[in-house]
């Protein structure tokens, strides 16, 4: 664990560089002058003119809703391929090349695809991003399910641990790294494939507004929804993702 | 009622013969080490005794009851306290009886640190709580001892003697130190040739009560393994 020093000193540094950007970004544009590049205080009057009249949070609550499940379903649904992957040799060789062809499918392929499938539905949404994520998650898994300690396993036969108990004292928690990372990568990839899968065939959510902004070339407005999300993703990740990192973690030296 | 039966008659990895025939009966509570060099398949020799492997030609007959290993490293789970390990392995009983147990060993104030975070020799000492822990009627050490500076090793090994003696449990030690051997054992098992085979199997004739003295280990080693 680092001192609490050089934390908060890091934290100053960030601050101070984000706090850079926004000046440079100010600075830009009041040497424009275009609408095309509006400056932080058209961005905000932006922002509160679609709190008032158009429903921001509830478009914001509507796409981390689409997030979460995506997320969950892939996070869900990848672990157990990964972890089954990684542990039979004989699947890894059938089904290895199945999980290349699937990791190099373009997303926006998975979309098309599922919204002629199963239609214009929400069901197509979610299935269309969890399914763009499932195989990232499978391929970190299977790498951790490969590493698992053979030491620990023969350790927990020895001692006759239970299956519940081997998964829940010997196997997760080796597993937890990769879940971390499963999870981060994952957040990463799902919230911008979300805002595809919206633009392309939803009626509400971050996605369909900036289709509907970007029709009339509204920046100021595209710009309020891209900082507002960014704003959250972030605080998803400070809040909930690090404390929990640390938590899995606390054990090493 | 027997304490171990081995009859093993081959163990193969894929091509490579490791074991030859091997067969030697332990009685209930009877001590015995297994000597021979590094790689020559002691380790190999105690997962089939414990039953995690069992790809093999043979026998092996264990006594009714609970078996115990120590392995050549702690394989403490890092995850876990030392109480918890102690605590979360079948039949070992609450965590308070951990503590109590790890405070007879000096390990009281350690009992809720992560093993990353103790000395190895009192992981080792940890890994020995743990095989006390669930009263094993056998219990397999693989080179119990290894690098320890000599002071710990004293203190683990006096503490292995320890639980053996708590236990009354039928023993297998594998190790490649002599001196280890004569201070545990009963009886001596060395190990030779490609595939191994038992090249001698004898009593060390040393009482259990002479086994911590130097000098009765020397005579015992002078007498059992005469210098050519």
């Amino acid at each position: 664990m680092k001192p609490a020093v050089t934390a908060s000193r890091r934290a100053a540094i960030q601050a101070g560089s984000l706090a850079g950007l926004v000046a440079l970004w100010w600075a830009a544009a009041t040497a424009a002058q275009s609408p095309a590049l509006p400056g932080p205080v058209a961005v905000w009057a932006a922002f509160l003119e679609q709190v008032a009249t158009d429903g921001y949070f509830g478009h914001l609550a509507a796409t981390l809703a689409r997030v979460a499940a995506a997320f969950l379903l892939a996070m869900v649904i990848g672990s157990a391929l990964g972890i089954f992957l990684g542990s039979r040799r004989l699947a890894d060789h059938l089904f290895g090349g199945w999980l290349v062809f699937l990791l190099n499918l373009p997303a926006l392929v998975v979309i098309i695809l599922c919204y002629i499938w199963f239609g214009l539905t929400e069901v197509a949404a979610i299935a269309a991003v969890s399914i763009n994520k499932i195989p990232n998650v499978t391929a970190t898994l299977r790498e951790g399910a490969r590493a698992l300690s053979r030491d620990l396993d023969e350790m927990a036969w020895v001692y006759t641990y239970s299956t519940t108990r081997r998964i829940r004292h010997v196997i997760l928690p080796q597993m937890a790294s990769y879940f971390a990372v499963a999870a981060r990568n994952g957040m990463a990839l799902v919230w911008k494939i979300v805002l595809v899968v919206e633009f392309l065939g939803r009626p509400n959510g971050v996605g369909f507004q900036l289709h509907t902004y970007f029709q009339l070339f509204d920046v100021a407005t595209i710009l309020a929804y891209a900082i507002g999300f960014i704003i959250v993703v972030l605080a998803i990740e400070h809040l909930l993702f690090e404390p929990w990192e640390r938590y899995a973690t606390r054990w090493r030296r | 009622m027997t304490g171990l039966a081995v009859d093993i008659t081959a163990k193969r990895f894929a091509s490579a013969h490791v074991l030859g025939e091997f067969r030697f009966t332990l009685e209930p509570g009877e001590r015995v080490a297994v000597l021979g060099d590094s790689g020559i398949g002691k380790s190999t020799l105690l997962a089939m005794i414990v039953g995690y492997d069992s790809d093999f030609e043979g026998r092996i007959t264990r006594p009714a009851g609970r078996a115990a290993m120590v392995f050549q490293t702690p394989r403490l789970l890092p995850w876990r306290t030392l109480a918890e390990n102690i605590a979360v392995t079948p039949g070992a009983g609450t965590r308070a009886r951990a503590r109590e147990l790890l405070a007879e060993v000096g390990l009281g104030a350690a009992a809720e640190q992560y093993p990353e975070t103790v000395s190895l020799g009192m992981q080792r000492r940890a890994a020995l709580v743990r095989a006390l822990a669930i009263s094993p009627s056998l219990i397999l050490l693989d080179e119990p001892l290894v690098s320890l500076d000599p002071e710990t090793l004293t203190s683990v090994r006096d503490l292995m003697v320890q639980i053996l003696d708590r236990t009354l449990a039928t023993c297998v030690m594998a190790t490649h130190d002599r001196r280890e051997a004569l201070a545990v054992a009963d009886r001596l098992i060395e190990l030779g040739g490609r595939p191994a085979r038992i090249t001698s199997d004898r009593p060390t004739g040393l009482a259990r009560a002479e086994r911590g003295d130097p000098r009765a280990i020397d005579a015992a080693l002078a007498r059992l393994f005469p210098s050519p």
